[in-house]
């Protein structure tokens, strides 16, 4: 788990939340396609908590009726019946394990699918509004917090209650004037034990979030070293980090020793009790009101009561945090996607055709401006390049074309109407992209291309890689295209990973192509690979892209320079450099830059030569 | 001047280099040192806590045979002897209460204490390892030793050792109470103990694979909800929502049958032990209560054995889950002592220790490296003179040797032949702790650590520096200005949870951190590449003035951060091809220098040409 997940859980596991009627109903209808299961558990959670009250009484049994009668047969009679509740409770015990603990896996399993799927049908702009580790947390850690609770919570918290009543039961049959003597510190010995618990976690959680400040230093320690030794930093550095082992050692030590006291507390009030009974109890034998083997059942009772009420300490104590879990989970479940299909929405048969943007503004919720009245008009087949600051708003255009997110105001028309009055996914389904950061999946390299359309065989995976330029590099790799990629495509140099995303989108045979180019220089090898992919990539489909590479730019039919969410200048390369405006500027910076960049790696001289004839060529 | 404080090792309570040991138990025991005798006293504790218990069940006793039985009162009526054995349960419960609690405590003391020297003792060492260690290990997995591996040692302190000492206290001082009693009874009540143990221990090491099991598809389901959510982008362009739900649909379900068969074993383990230990004790209680019956045993013998003989039975059963667990804390003692082996860099050590700052004069004669694989030269004969105050820049490609080149100069790797003299003396006889003193370094992509501004240009300055020097060097690195548009100014966290600075912006804080330093020697990683043509001028600027009376080497990529430089060094496949001025190397019309220079002039024409032809 990353650190940042860690964090969040820590902060998220301080709120707690109290029980309310609605949400206890919505956490109990997680059971309820499940109830029989519950049922299941329940019954034998009982009969198990129910044997072991009654296991006590049958030694009371013994004693009294057997050992004290001199009754051997007697003796074998109670325990043939103390037998087969042995193998009655062990049947219950591996039912209620297997019943309980399989539902557990269940519903985290029925969870994580709902917020999943749900996460699927979330619009982007609610990815942009939650951390990607707080997504996370909500699917792997609170549903795993809400499924104890509903499982485990229930099973101790049922043995423990069953485990009392019974108990209490049986000494309310032994005598019941003493029995009712025990029952008065029953509650005394719970609020100990919850005002324990509350305490307990206080620590751990402190404890815990030192702990990740710790993995923070290592981390940064690690990272750094080159400073760290540099400026001599050593001896500094191991004060600092002494200051937060020292926070997490008195958490740890607080928390292990108030664990260590919780137990004894709760015992001596029972032996408090015992005391009691054993001077009282032999005060009734004397008086023929009450048996040894009585006295010996009131004493295991109450030695034994000390754990059901340490499970339902616990199971207290944890609900609050479970339940707040729930709340998370089911607030995530309830909110609805911004974007998402009009009643009356109307498959779009095709995408190339003239796409405009009519006065569109866009904001975030803050209310704060990205795009302002951007209107733009590109005919089909077009390829436009954005240029500009980053900030300025290029990503926010494509994100609409996509439409990712929808127009704050105004309308975004393909083929004359008004795109929301599309069906979502068929609109997606006609977009090729290609992003900045090339995005791949833990698989194989065949497996990622063949995500742009998973009914392509082979030969059309590999045509397509072949028409990106990717399929050279793909057979050097050792398994060739079964190669694995590693998670989030680690595995490859950014290059690489750029290259097979570009197979991936030829896959998918889009009508309209958008590209976030890489800044991070690559190889001149992959680069030239890469503007080839492009190129095959562009041709006969619209195209917007969000361009870096002079050659790109150079050979858009449009190019738009963006600033400040609205477009500063536009018009074909030769136009746009006679402005001597801003893009201008950006140009010759640019230019300057890229040629540097190739001749400073002086052994690959050769190599330059040619970018810079191809570079001069293509003007 | 820089005033040399000494760099001293901090005060750590303890090394544990010794603790490498061959053999793991005693590598363990040694940690231990200055903390056995809590640990000792923990297990007293925990012993004294099992016999008082052990004595609640012999009161039990003597209260039914004695008491009740033949009436042999304490004091002189039943009354008397009740309040006394009844205080006398009570006294038990607070003793055996009292001691447990002591137990944990002190048990908790040594884990908890043991732990936090560790990670004090690893962070301090990982930090003195070499450049090399650092530059091939990679974090993520150092991490996971220094996190995970340590707590599964403090476990092995704090539950692991400790619980096997419980669970064997706890047997012996029963058996021994039971047998006390009556020996035939003690014998017969743990007959089935060995089975049990033997099939604990199996089940355990079953269930712990079962477990890694299932930790590892809960770790692919991570991997693809992560994969899924940062790439969302993806999925929604290319419209896969539905192949993503069934590709996690089938993580998810995978999951759900590793846990299945998870608990199927634990639902097996559980119910089938209780049959087998229920039917030990039941065995015993209709033994002993046909002994009773014939007058074997006292019925207050038997009250006591129903009592002992639970704590003497059930404990078992969880041996097997600690043996087994504690091969957990075994591996990680490994882990971390193949961490703990690795030799530290000294960094005092040198014989020649000068009392002031270098006056910067660096000789290189016929120097030549290569890493410890031997492989090939990084670097080969390179000679060259760089007088107090001079700049001397180097330029040539990607693996030419630059980088190598400057990274002897700190020590951070180590010449392999020819030699370096500072100040007319060998590199080797500087401490490394001297040399760094008098060497500051501006990367490219510099790192600044997750504090405020303020922290992260006093970081490395060894000492407290008042707010205006602070600006002075933000000033002078043409910074200042930038840090007082952020919300909270020189207190603005950097990195994460803070302000996401630019590479220029990073550029700069580090020249304001080295110009606190002040350093004698300067390194400069001059390539500024990815900043607007304003930055690049105001970084140009502070450079300037941080080079004033400095030796300084500048790692060059442009012939601009050349020209002015006092020498300049030309690098290819780790040799020096060419060394002179600007003005010189331009006359070697053959030369590399000159190549490079006249791309450089050749790009401006292009630029020229290409504006041309847009008019």
């Amino acid at each position: 788990m990353s650190e940042d997940t860690e964090l969040i859980e820590i902060e998220e596991e301080e709120f707690t939340s109290q029980l309310t009627t609605p949400v206890l109903k919505r956490i109990g209808g997680l059971l309820k396609p499940h109830w029989k299961w519950v049922l299941g558990f329940f019954i034998n959670i009982a009969i198990v908590s129910g044997l072991d009250a009654y296991f006590t009484f049958l030694n009371k049994q013994i004693i009294d009726q057997g050992i004290m009668l001199k009754d051997s047969a007697r003796v074998m009679q109670i325990a043939t019946i103390y037998g087969s509740f042995i193998l009655l409770q062990a049947a219950a015990v591996f039912t209620f394990i297997y019943l309980a603990g399989v539902l557990g896996e269940r519903i985290q399993y029925d969870l994580r699918k709902m917020l999943f799927n749900h996460l699927q049908d979330l619009s982007l702009s609610y990815y942009s509004n939650n951390a990607v580790g707080r997504l996370i947390a909500r699917v792997t850690s609170d549903t795993g917090r809400v499924s104890d609770l509903l499982t485990w919570g229930i099973v101790d918290s049922t043995w423990a209650v069953m485990n009392i009543t019974s108990s209490t039961i049986f000494m309310l049959i032994i005598n019941w004037k003493l029995a009712l003597i025990v029952l008065t510190i029953i509650p005394v010995m719970m609020i100990i034990a919850v005002e324990f618990r509350k305490r307990i976690l206080e620590q751990f959680r402190i404890s815990r979030r030192a702990n990740s400040k710790i993995t923070g230093a290592f981390n940064e320690n690690f990272q750094g070293t080159r400073v760290v030794k540099a400026l001599g930093r050593e001896d500094e550095n191991t004060r600092e980090f002494q200051g937060l082992t020292s926070k997490m050692y008195h958490a740890s030590y607080r928390a292990a020793w108030l664990s260590a006291l919780f137990l004894p507390t709760v015992q001596m009030i029972a032996a408090l009790a015992l005391g009691f009974i054993v001077g009282y109890g032999g005060l009734q034998i004397n008086l023929g009101l009450m048996t040894i083997g009585g006295i010996q059942a009131f004493v295991s009772y109450l030695t034994f009561m000390m754990w059901p009420i340490q499970d339902l300490a616990r199971v207290y104590s944890e609900m609050q945090h479970s339940i707040a879990s729930a709340e998370r989970i089911f607030k995530l479940v309830d909110t609805p996607p911004e974007v998402h299909n009009r009643p009356d929405a109307v498959e779009a048969k095709t995408l190339l055709g003239e796409i405009e943007f009519e006065h569109v503004d866009f904001f975030y919720e803050d209310r704060k401006s990205v795009l302002t009245d951007f209107s733009l008009k590109v005919k089909a087949g077009e390829t436009i390049a954005l240029v500009g600051p980053t900030g300025g708003g290029k990503s926010t255009i494509v994100n609409l074309l996509c439409r990712f997110y929808e127009p704050s105001k105004g309308v975004i028309r393909i083929n004359g109407l008004d795109y929301m009055d599309y069906k979502l996914e068929s609109i997606h389904n006609k977009i090729g992209i290609v992003l900045q950061t090339p995005h791949l999946f833990s698989g194989t390299v065949r497996e990622n291309i063949r995500y742009g359309n998973l009914s392509a065989d082979d030969a059309q995976v590999e045509e397509a890689a072949k028409i990106a330029g990717a399929h050279d590099f793909i057979v050097t790799l050792e398994k060739g295209y079964e190669q694995g990629v590693g998670e989030s495509g680690n595995l490859l140099s950014v290059g690489q990973k750029q290259l097979i995303s570009l197979a991936r989108a030829v896959l998918a045979r889009p009508e309209l192509f958008i590209m976030d180019e890489a800044t991070s220089s690559v190889d001149t090898l992959t680069e030239a690979l890469i503007q080839r992919g492009m190129d095959a990539l562009m041709k006969g489909r619209t195209s917007f892209v969000i361009a870096h590479r002079l050659s790109t730019i150079r050979r858009a039919d449009r190019i738009l320079v963006i600033e400040n969410g609205q477009i500063a200048e536009q018009g074909s390369h030769a136009e746009l450099l006679k402005l001597r405006g801003h893009y201008y500027r950006l140009y010759t910076q640019q230019f300057r830059h890229q040629l540097e960049v190739a001749y400073g790696v002086v052994e690959e001289e050769g190599e330059k030569e040619k970018v810079i004839s191809e570079a001069v060529a293509a003007d | 001047m820089t005033t040399l404080q000494p760099a001293h090792e901090p005060a750590l309570t303890f090394d544990f280099r010794p603790t490498l040991q061959a053999n793991r138990l005693k590598g363990l025991w040694l940690m231990m040192s200055d903390y056995r005798l809590s640990y000792i006293a923990a297990a007293i504790a925990l012993a004294i806590s099992a016999l008082s218990k052990t004595y609640t069940y012999i009161l039990l006793r003597f209260f039914a045979d004695d008491v009740l039985g033949q009436k042999k009162y304490i004091g002189d009526s039943l009354t008397s002897s009740l309040i006394w054995i009844g205080l006398g349960f009570i006294g038990l419960a607070a003793f055996e209460g009292t001691f447990s609690f002591l137990s944990g405590r002190l048990a908790a003391y040594t884990a908890e204490g043991i732990t936090r020297r560790l990670r004090d003792f690893l962070f301090d060492h990982i930090q003195r390892l070499s450049f090399s260690y650092h530059a091939t290990t990679p974090t993520g997995d150092l991490i996971e030793r220094v996190t995970s591996d340590v707590d599964a040692l403090r476990r092995f302190f704090a539950e692991q050792a400790i619980g096997v000492g419980r669970i064997i206290l706890l047997f012996v001082i029963n058996f021994v109470a039971i047998y006390n009693l009556n020996a035939e009874l003690a014998w017969i009540s743990i007959v089935t103990i060995p089975l049990i143990l033997v099939v604990s221990i199996w089940f355990f090491k079953k269930v712990t694979k079962a477990y890694e099991d299932y930790q590892a598809q809960e770790a692919i389901l991570s991997t693809t909800l992560q994969e899924n959510l940062t790439g969302v982008r993806v999925v929604k362009a290319f419209a896969r929502q539905d192949y993503e739900k069934s590709k996690f649909e089938k993580d998810n379900w995978g999951k759900y049958l590793k846990g299945k068969i998870l608990l199927f074993m634990h639902s097996m383990f559980w119910p089938l032990s209780d049959i087998v230990l229920g039917f030990q004790m039941l065995f015993g209680f209709v033994y002993g209560a046909n002994m009773a019956i014939r007058g074997e045993i006292s019925i207050g013998t038997y009250i006591a054995y129903l009592g002992l003989v639970v704590w003497l039975i059930f404990p078992i059963r969880n041996l097997g889950r600690i043996i087994v667990s504690t091969s957990t804390g075994m591996v990680s003692y490994s882990r971390l002592m193949e961490v703990v082996k690795q030799q530290r860099e000294p960094l005092l050590d040198g014989r020649h220790q000068p009392e002031g700052a270098a006056r910067g004069d660096l000789l290189f004669e016929d120097v030549s490296f290569m890493y410890s694989d031997g492989k090939s030269d990084v670097l080969k004969n390179v000679s060259f003179h760089a007088k107090p105050g001079q700049a001397i820049a180097l330029l040539g490609s990607t693996g030419s040797g630059k980088t190598s080149l400057v990274n002897l100069l700190p020590r951070f790797h180590e010449y392999t032949g020819g030699r370096v003299l500072l100040d007319g003396v060998e590199l080797k006889d500087y401490s490394r702790a001297y040399l760094r003193k008098q060497i500051g370094i501006v990367e490219q992509e510099p790192f600044l650590f997750s504090r405020s501004i303020r922290e992260n240009i006093m970081y490395g300055v060894g000492r407290d520096v008042p707010m205006e020097e602070v600006e002075r060097a933000a000033k002078a690195a043409a910074v200042h200005d930038v840090i007082l548009t952020f919300p909270d100014g020189y207190d603005t966290l950097v990195g994460e949870k803070g302000v996401t600075l630019s590479g220029g912006q990073k550029q700069r804080v580090a020249i304001a951190r080295t110009l606190l330093k002040n350093p004698r020697i300067l390194i400069l990683d001059d390539s500024t590449s990815s900043v607007d043509t304003e930055t690049e001028a105001e970084i140009r600027e502070a450079l300037n003035g941080l080079m004033q009376n400095r030796t300084t080497f500048i790692i060059a990529h442009r012939i601009q951060s050349v020209m002015i430089a006092d020498l300049i060094l030309v690098l290819d496949k780790g040799e020096v091809v060419q060394m002179g001025t600007h003005a010189e190397l331009l006359k070697d019309e053959a030369g590399m220098y000159r190549r490079i220079y006249d791309i450089q002039t050749k790009i401006d024409v292009e630029l020229e040409i290409e504006i041309a032809r847009a008019n």
